[in-house]
C-alpha cells in the first residue's frame, strides 16, 4: 500500500482528489484531538488545558525524559485513569459504529441501514449480557471475553436477519428494517427477562445497555481495539468495491467484484467491529446511521474517504455526546445513548420523510 | 482483433431451461443485435456472455479462452456491460461514476491516477458528457445518465461492449443519438457491440447482424435481411410490411394488425386507386370481410405493395408505364365482376387517365360507383383538363360523391347489411343508393 502511494507520488500523479482527502483527514484529526482534550478538561472537576498538556508531556514514554512538570496526583490520576480512557473509548466506539454503519449502508445500498436498525447491536448486546449473566464474562490475561460473546451474538443476528429478509436474490430494505426491529424487540425481551430472573446482576448490565461510558477503563479499550482495528482494515479493503456496488449488484459484478465473497467477508468484519463497540459502550443508537450519512453529504460518497472520515466524525460526535452526558445534569450522568437518540431520532425521521418524497416524485 | 464465440450453450434458472443450443460467432468491429419478444431469453443470453450466468452446456470463448475460467476482473478488462435501467444508490458525481470503470485496471488499494482521470474524461468527451462531470449522477436526466453509464463502460477500455436494451427508457432523439454513438464505437474504435433491443426498426437500421430469438432458441441469424415478414410473424406473431428505408437502405418494418377473424361477405368491391390513395381503404375493406380487387396499378406503386401484402388481386401494369390496352381490358373484366366500384382521389396524368375511362365503364354498366373526393380534381389534374371533363361526366352519369372515407365505409356496411346491392340493379337504384347514403350521413 505504502509502495503504491510512493510510486504515485514519485510519478507526480497525486490527483486533486487525493490532496483533498488528505486535507479532510488532517482537519478532522485536529478536531478529534481538540474534542478529546475538551472532554478531559470539563466535568465535575474542571482541569485547565495547560495541566492536561503538562500531564501528557510528563507521562508519555520517550518525551518524559525531556519534560517534567509538577501536577497534583489527583489530577494526574483523573486524567490518565478516568477521563482519557473514557474519551478514547468514546472515540473508538464512535469510529467503530460509523465504519460499521457506512459498510452496512454500502452493502445494502441503502442509507437507512446501520448496526442498530438491522439488529446487529441488539444481537451483540444479547451475547454480551448472556455472558455476564451466565458468568462467562471473565478476564483472561487482562483481556475480557465480553467482546467475543458479543461477536457471536452479533454475527448470528446479522446472518439471521439477512437470511430472513432475503427475497429471492434481493434484500428489500423494508423487510430488512422490519426484521431488524423484530429481532431487536425479541432480544430486548430476553435481556429484560434476565434482569427479572437475576436481579443481582441487573446493576452491572442495565446502565451499560442504555449506552454509557461510565465504567469504561483501559481494559475495555484494549479488549476491543484489536477487533475494531482488524475489522476496519478488512472493511476498508472493500471500500472501492462498495463504490462499485452502489452502481448496482450486476454492475459491480461486471466490474470484477466477487459479490458473494465480498458480502460474506463484510458481514463478518462488520460483526467484529459492531460487537467490539457494543461490548464497550452498550447500545448506542443512531451514530452508525447519521454519521455516515452526514459525512457522505459533507465530503463524498466515495467509500475510500467516507470510511475514514466517518470514523473520525463518529469519534468526534461520540466524544462530544459523552462530554454532554457528563455535564448536562452534573453530578448525575445521563446515558450517552440518550443523547445520541435525542440527536438521531429526529434525523432518522427526516431521512424517512425525504425518502418518501423522492419515492413519490 | 478479438473474436467472440458462443458454442451451443444451454442456460438454466434453477431447473428451468431458458435458452437452448445457442451459437454465434462474431468479432470486433461488428454491431450485433439480439431481438425477440419478452421471455425469449435475450437478456439471459447477454447475462451468459457477460460472465454472470454460467451455461450448463457449451462454452463461451473470448479469443479462444473460456470466459468462465477467467477471473471476473480479467473479463472486466476486456468486456464492459451496460445493464438495463440501473440506478446509482448514492450521490456520486458523474466523473466519479465514470472513474469506477477504471477499477478493473487498478490494484486493490490504488487510487485513480491522473492517467485514469484522463481516460475517464476522454470517454466522457466521446459521449458528449464532459460538461456534466461535476454534476450528481442522481440529478441527471435519463438520457444523460445512460450516456454516463456508457462512458463508464468505455473507461474500462473494453474490446467488447454488451448492452441490455440501452434505449428503452429514452425519447426518440436520445435513442438515435445513443445508437449513433454505438455505431461509431464499432466503426471507429473497432469495438464489438452486442445489444439486446426491443425496437426492430432501430436494430435493423444500425446493426450489422441480428439474432432472432424465440422461446430460447435461434429462429434466424445473419444480416438484417433476416428481418422478413415471415420471420417476424414466427417470432412476434404479428403481421408486418417490410419495406426498405430509402434513405438508410435498411429494412423498415411496419407492424399492422390484420383482422383475420372478420366474417367473410359475398360482396366484391373494386377500387380504382394509385400512389397510396387507396391503401387504408383496401385494409379497412379487407378487415370488414369484403372481397376486394384493385386496378390498374403500376408495380412498385404504394397501393400495389399494400395489395400484395393483403393478398388482394389486382390488374397490374409494368412500373412507370402508361396503362396499356391489355391492362385496361383486364381491369374492365375485373370491374364487371364487382358489386361496387370506388374511385379514390389521386393525381391523373396521361399514363393513368384510362382509369377514369374504367370508372365511366362501371357507371355505364350500372355498378354503383363512389367517388372519394377529399381534394379538388383541379389540383390533381395533369392532363390539361381531360381528367376534369371525365370526372364531370362521371358525376353526371350518377356516380356518388363521398367526402370522406369513414362515411363511405359506414354507408357500404349499411348497404351490404340491407342486401341492397344486386348485380341486376338498374341505374335508378343508384339514385336509391344516393338517397340511402344521404340518409345515413345525415
Amino acid at each position: 500500500m505504502l509502495k503504491n502511494i510512493k510510486s504515485i507520488i514519485a510519478k507526480n500523479q497525486v490527483s486533486r482528489k487525493t490532496k483533498n482527502w488528505l486535507l479532510i483527514l488532517i482537519g478532522l484529526s485536529i478536531l478529534l484531538t481538540c474534542s478529546i482534550i475538551l472532554s478531559i478538561s470539563v466535568g465535575y472537576l474542571d482541569i485547565p488545558f495547560s495541566n492536561i498538556i503538562k500531564v501528557f508531556l510528563t507521562n508519555t514514554p520517550g518525551i518524559n525524559n525531556f519534560f517534567h512538570f509538577p501536577v497534583s496526583s489527583t489530577e494526574t490520576a483523573l486524567i490518565l485513569q478516568i477521563r482519557l480512557p473514557r474519551a478514547l473509548c468514546a472515540a473508538l466506539v464512535g469510529a467503530a459504529l460509523s465504519i460499521a454503519g457506512a459498510a452496512y449502508q454500502g452493502l445494502f445500498r441503502n442509507p437507512m441501514a446501520d448496526p442498530y436498525t438491522i439488529g446487529a447491536s441488539s444481537g451483540a448486546a444479547l451475547g454480551a449480557t448472556s455472558s455476564v449473566i451466565l458468568g462467562l464474562g471473565i478476564t483472561i490475561m487482562g483481556i475480557s471475553t465480553r467482546p467475543f460473546f458479543a461477536f457471536i451474538g452479533c454475527l448470528a443476528t446479522v446472518l439471521g436477519v439477512y437470511t430472513i429478509s432475503r427475497v429471492g436474490n434481493k434484500v428489500p430494505v423494508q423487510t430488512l428494517l422490519l426484521s431488524g426491529i423484530a429481532v431487536s424487540i425479541l432480544f430486548g425481551a430476553i435481556v429484560n427477562s434476565y434482569h427479572t430472573l437475576f436481579p443481582e446482576k441487573f446493576r452491572q448490565t442495565a446502565f451499560w445497555l442504555m449506552g454509557s461510558f461510565s465504567y469504561t477503563e483501559w481494559l475495555d479499550l484494549w479488549s476491543a481495539l484489536p477487533f475494531i482495528i482488524g475489522g476496519s482494515i478488512v472493511i476498508y479493503m472493500f471500500a472501492r468495491d462498495l463504490n462499485l456496488l452502489s452502481l448496482g449488484e450486476s454492475e459491480a459484478t461486471h466490474l470484477g467484484v466477487d459479490l458473494e465473497k465480498m458480502k460474506k467477508i463484510l458481514l463478518v468484519a462488520t460483526a467484529f467491529v459492531t460487537a467490539a463497540a457494543v461490548s464497550i459502550g452498550g447500545l448506542i443508537a443512531f451514530v452508525g446511521l447519521i454519521i455516515p450519512h452526514l459525512t457522505r453529504l459533507i465530503f463524498s460518497p466515495d467509500h475510500r474517504i467516507l470510511m475514514v472520515s466517518s470514523a473520525l466524525m463518529g469519534a468526534i460526535f461520540l466524544v462530544l455526546c459523552d462530554t454532554l452526558s457528563r455535564i448536562l445534569i452534573a453530578p448525575t450522568e445521563l446515558p450517552v445513548g440518550v443523547i445520541t437518540a435525542v440527536c438521531g431520532g429526529p434525523f432518522f425521521l427526516y431521512l424517512m420523510r425525504r425518502k418518501k418524497k423522492i419515492d413519490a416524485s | 482483433m478479438v473474436q467472440l464465440k458462443v458454442n451451443n450453450i444451454d442456460c438454466y434458472y434453477e431447473s428451468t431451461k431458458i435458452i437452448e443450443n445457442i451459437s454465434l460467432q462474431t468479432q470486433t468491429g461488428q454491431f450485433v443485435g439480439i431481438l425477440g419478444p419478452n421471455g425469449s431469453g435475450k437478456t439471459t443470453l447477454l447475462k451468459s456472455i457477460s460472465h454472470i450466468l454460467k451455461p450448463k452446456m457449451g462454452t463461451i470463448l473470448l479469443d479462444d479462452k473460456d470466459i468462465y475460467t477467467l477471473k471476473a476482473n480479467d473479463v472486466a478488462r476486456q468486456m464492459a456491460v451496460v445493464s438495463q435501467g440501473s440506478n446509482v444508490a448514492f450521490s456520486f458525481t458523474a466523473i466519479d461514476v465514470v472513474l469506477m470503470g477504471r477499477s478493473p485496471h487498478l490494484s486493490r488499494f490504488a487510487v485513480e491516477s491522473e492517467n485514469d482521470v484522463a481516460i475517464a474524461k476522454k470517454a466522457m468527451a466521446y459521449t458528449g458528457t464532459l460538461h456534466l462531470q461535476d454534476r450528481l449522477i442522481t440529478e441527471l436526466s435519463g438520457g444523460e445518465r445512460q450516456r454516463i453509464i456508457i462512458s463508464r463502460a468505455l473507461a474500462q477500455e473494453p474490446q467488447v461492449l454488451l448492452l441490455d436494451e440501452p434505449t428503452t427508457f429514452l425519447d426518440v432523439a436520445n435513442q438515435l443519438e445513443i445508437m449513433d454513438l454505438l455505431k461509431q464505437l464499432c466503426d471507429n474504435k473497432k469495438l464489438l457491440v452486442v445489444g439486446v433491443f426491443h425496437d426492430f426498426n432501430l436494430a435493423a437500421r444500425y446493426c450489422d447482424s441480428l439474432i432472432l430469438l424465440k422461446k430460447g432458441k435461434i429462429v434466424a441469424t445473419g444480416s438484417t435481411d433476416v428481418l422478413t415478414s415471415e420471420n417476424i410473424k414466427t417470432i412476434f406473431n404479428i403481421d408486418t410490411v417490410v419495406k426498405q428505408n430509402s434513405i438508410t437502405k435498411t429494412p423498415y418494418i411496419i407492424p399492422i394488425s390484420i383482422n383475420h377473424e372478420a366474417p367473410k361477405r359475398s360482396l366484391t368491391i373494386h377500387i380504382i386507386c394509385g400512389s397510396g390513395s387507396g391503401s387504408s381503404l383496401m385494409k379497412q375493406l379487407f378487415d370488414d370481410g369484403y372481397n376486394v380487387t384493385a386496378g390498374v396499378l403500376n408495380l412498385l406503386d404504394t397501393d400495389q405493395e399494400t395489395a400484395s401484402f393483403l393478398k388482394i388481386p389486382i390488374t397490374p401494369e409494368a412500373p412507370m408505364s402508361p396503362i396499356s390496352d391489355v391492362a385496361h381490358n383486364d381491369n374492365l373484366c375485373a370491374i364487371k365482376k364487382a358489386d361496387f366500384v370506388i374511385v379514390t382521389s389521386f393525381p391523373y396524368g396521361y399514363g393513368n387517365i384510362k382509369n377514369l375511362d374504367a370508372a365511366l365503364f362501371a357507371v355505364k354498366q350500372g355498378i354503383p360507383t363512389f367517388l372519394l373526393d377529399d381534394s379538388p380534381i383541379e389540383l390533381r389534374d395533369y392532363t390539361k383538363g381531360q381528367a376534369q371533363e371525365k370526372m364531370q361526366a362521371l358525376k353526371n352519369k350518377g356516380a356518388v360523391v363521398v367526402q370522406d372515407e369513414n362515411a363511405l365505409l359506414s354507408a357500404l356496411n349499411y348497404l351490404a347489411n340491407k342486401h341492397v346491392a344486386d348485380k341486376a340493379n338498374s341505374p335508378q337504384s343508384i339514385t336509391a343508393v344516393t338517397d340511402t347514403l344521404l340518409e345515413v350521413s345525415s
